[in-house]
């Protein structure tokens, strides 16, 4: 049965057989071929490395590893999020990562300030905070801060307002 | 050279230098503290503004300073909130953020500002002493030597193979090897593996992998795990900010401090090499050396984890000025920037330093001691306020450490595909933590990579093959060194299992 690390194995096969065809296919120059070490010299041995460890960790049978120690800090297995799914608050952290992706689409066009703004508001409302007005001024605080600091005292240059402000 | 230190010190200890000193190691501190400013891009943000002072000895103290404090600064936020916004600190977070997660981070912010202290002043006392000697002693090493270096550097792997995860780490290395290729490489020039992208050229952007390696999950996993968040918010502020290392701890990492001053000092003299392999090998040394039962601490919380690679990256930050001071050859990134410095105020850095401007050479070593005791005097009070920030609620916490992520990987590139990029591998690092693979590796590959395959590819152009591995008597042995620090440990892993 295709458990997750075989899955894991095999997307990294794929990945390895991937690099080697890139590598092995990579375009040389005429002088190149007469150098000690090519441009795909190192890739072409990391990829045949990375083919023969996946195959092996594909073929190896699965052992579970957890070293859990129940005190829910450290030695946790993360594996052990997928034996018990039900415990976990899965939507938060998926939508986390939605909204994270949204601030990287929306940076450019929608600017520092308003996206940094929205998404420390909507990530700390979407953790379940209620205390709207500490969220908002917490929020509107960091964000001016950083820009300033970034922008004004560092002189990198963050476009503070949307592109269409301009 | 006693005449020279004594006019080094009355030049080092006037008021304004002192405070210029204190100025530039806070300065650096807390822009350190940022993901993505690491000490190279914090002193060349402070170029022009210490150009301004106009005394030469009084605006090198201050870049030395900001020097020191990056370096501190970046731990801090490794050991927080596990965001290595630089090389040469990734090793602090396999130690640190554990440390941090069982309420320890007071005890581990400690462990740094003290291993940071002692690993400097340490790396003073040798530069002060050793440097002109030391110089002949880096030209000595060539390519292979510097190949067989990072050899060794990969060896702090093994740390993470433990318990049948052999393959995996492995696996993991060479996947960071092989993300390293990616964009164009010092020794061919064109760029390789970019698949037409145009952001891929200048190759994969580090922090952008070690926030999405490291940052990302860390935020999905307590945002998922609302017990996990929880507790690391709801542990007594006064656990997370107590500072006190029993007598035991202390003299366990005693030597440890003592081998890895000496050890990182002698790296960072290597020009090319810096605190990056030095904090790695640092990391790898302590682990062959420490007892069974500590070795199985290594990566959860070991505190001889944590100060090994912090004295080390220090030690070999003092290390790096032994080249630029007496031959004028940048040892780092950040050394070659303050060159930059140099030359902008008209010194010409190397064997002539020590005879025409000896007030200048010996005041930025004896401000070195005075930005170590100032570090030290800075950071120890701050410990306590700074290990609090993690006793914030999650639903600050968590938004924060993303936005800090993506922040660090956005300044400086302007480049939203950074982000993408971070949430892409972020997302990759959330699978390969469900399916228990260590992603310490994959950096360790990733930061290494490049200097490996430069390296390796120039001294087999030189030798035009492979047979300097056993005609140059130093590549050799740190290559069998390699071998053994990559293989005892997992023969003995090995071992314990087959016995079990």
């Amino acid at each position: 049965m295709l458990d997750l690390n075989r899955a894991v194995a095999l997307a990294l096969l794929a990945f390895s057989s991937g690099y080697a065809y890139l590598a092995f296919t990579y375009h040389l120059l005429p002088f190149e071929y007469f150098l000690p070490v090519r441009p795909n010299t190192l890739p072409l041995a990391l990829a045949v490395g990375g083919i023969i460890c996946s195959l092996a960790l594909l073929i190896k049978q699965s052992t579970p590893e957890n070293d859990i120690k129940g005190d829910g800090t450290v030695n946790r297995a993360d594996g052990e999020y997928l034996k018990n799914p039900q415990n976990y608050n899965w939507i938060q952290g998926i939508v986390l990562l939605v909204l994270a992706t949204f601030y990287a689409l929306g940076l450019r066009s929608l600017g520092f300030l308003f996206c940094t703004f929205a998404f420390l508001t909507l990530g700390g409302i979407l953790l379940g905070e209620r205390r709207y007005t500490l969220l908002i001024s917490i929020s509107f605080t960091a964000s001016i801060l950083v820009w300033y600091l970034v922008d004004h005292v560092l002189t990198i240059f963050l476009r503070p307002w949307p592109a269409w402000f301009y | 050279m006693f005449d020279g230190m004594l006019l080094g010190l009355e030049t080092a200890f006037t008021l304004q230098n002192m405070l210029f000193a204190a100025l530039g190691c806070f300065i650096g501190t807390i822009i350190g503290m940022l993901p993505g400013l690491g000490p190279m891009s914090v002193v060349a943000i402070m170029i022009p503004v210490s150009l301004q002072i106009g005394d030469p000895s009084t605006t090198l103290i201050l870049l030395a300073g900001v020097y020191y404090g990056a370096i501190f600064g970046g731990s801090t936020s490794s050991i927080l909130i596990n965001a290595p916004g630089e090389a040469a600190v990734v090793a602090t977070a396999f130690d640190g953020y554990p440390m941090a997660r069982k309420g320890q981070a007071g005890k581990a912010l400690t462990i740094a500002a003290i291993s940071s202290f002692s690993g400097g002043t340490i790396g003073v006392v040798l530069l002060m002493i050793f440097a002109p000697a030391l110089a002949n002693f880096a030209i000595l090493f060539w390519s292979a030597e510097y190949f067989a270096l990072v050899l060794v550097g990969l060896s702090a792997i093994s740390a993470f193979a433990g318990k049948g995860k052999v393959l995996k780490a492995l696996m993991m290395t060479l996947l960071g090897l092989m993300l390293a290729t990616v964009g164009e490489s010092s020794l061919f020039h064109a760029p390789r593996f970019t698949l037409g992208i145009m952001d891929l050229q200048s190759g994969i952007n580090f922090v952008t992998l070690a926030m999405g390696l490291f940052a990302v999950p860390e935020a999905f996993f307590l945002a998922i795990d609302k017990i996990r968040g929880e507790k690391s918010s709801s542990k007594k502020s006064q656990e997370i900010s107590n500072l006190r290392i029993n007598r035991e701890e202390a003299k366990a990492i005693l030597p440890v401090i003592a081998r890895q001053s000496v050890q990182g000092f002698l790296i960072g003299v290597l020009p090319g090499t810096g605190a990056t392999i030095a904090s790695f090998l640092g990391y790898a040394v302590e682990r062959n050396l420490a007892s069974p039962e500590e070795r199985e601490e290594f990566g959860k919380g070991s505190i001889k984890g944590l100060a090994a690679p912090e004295t080390a990256n220090n030690a070999a930050s003092t290390g790096s000025f032994v080249p630029l001071l007496t031959l004028g050859i940048p040892g780092s990134g950040t050394t070659a920037v303050l060159l930059g410095a140099f030359i902008a105020l008209n010194l010409q850095p190397g064997p002539q330093l020590m005879q025409d401007r000896p007030e200048v050479f010996w005041s930025i070593i004896m401000s070195m001691y005075f930005g170590n005791i100032v570090l030290l005097v800075l950071n120890l009070p701050l410990v306590p306020y700074i290990a609090r920030l993690l006793a914030i609620p999650r639903s600050f916490l968590i938004p924060f450490v993303l936005f800090f992520a993506m922040a660090g990987a956005y300044i400086g590139q302007n480049n939203a595909t950074e982000l993408l990029l971070l949430l892409g591998f972020g997302v990759l690092a959330i699978i390969f933590r469900f399916a228990d693979y260590p992603l310490p590796p994959l950096l360790i590959g990733f930061v290494l990579g490049q200097m490996f395959e430069d390296n390796l590819g120039r001294a087999m152009r030189n030798a035009n093959g492979i047979q300097f591995i056993w005609e140059r008597p130093m590549t050799l042995m740190l290559i069998i060194s390699a071998a053994i620090f990559i293989l005892v440990p997992l023969i003995r892993d090995w071992l314990t299992i087959k016995r079990k």
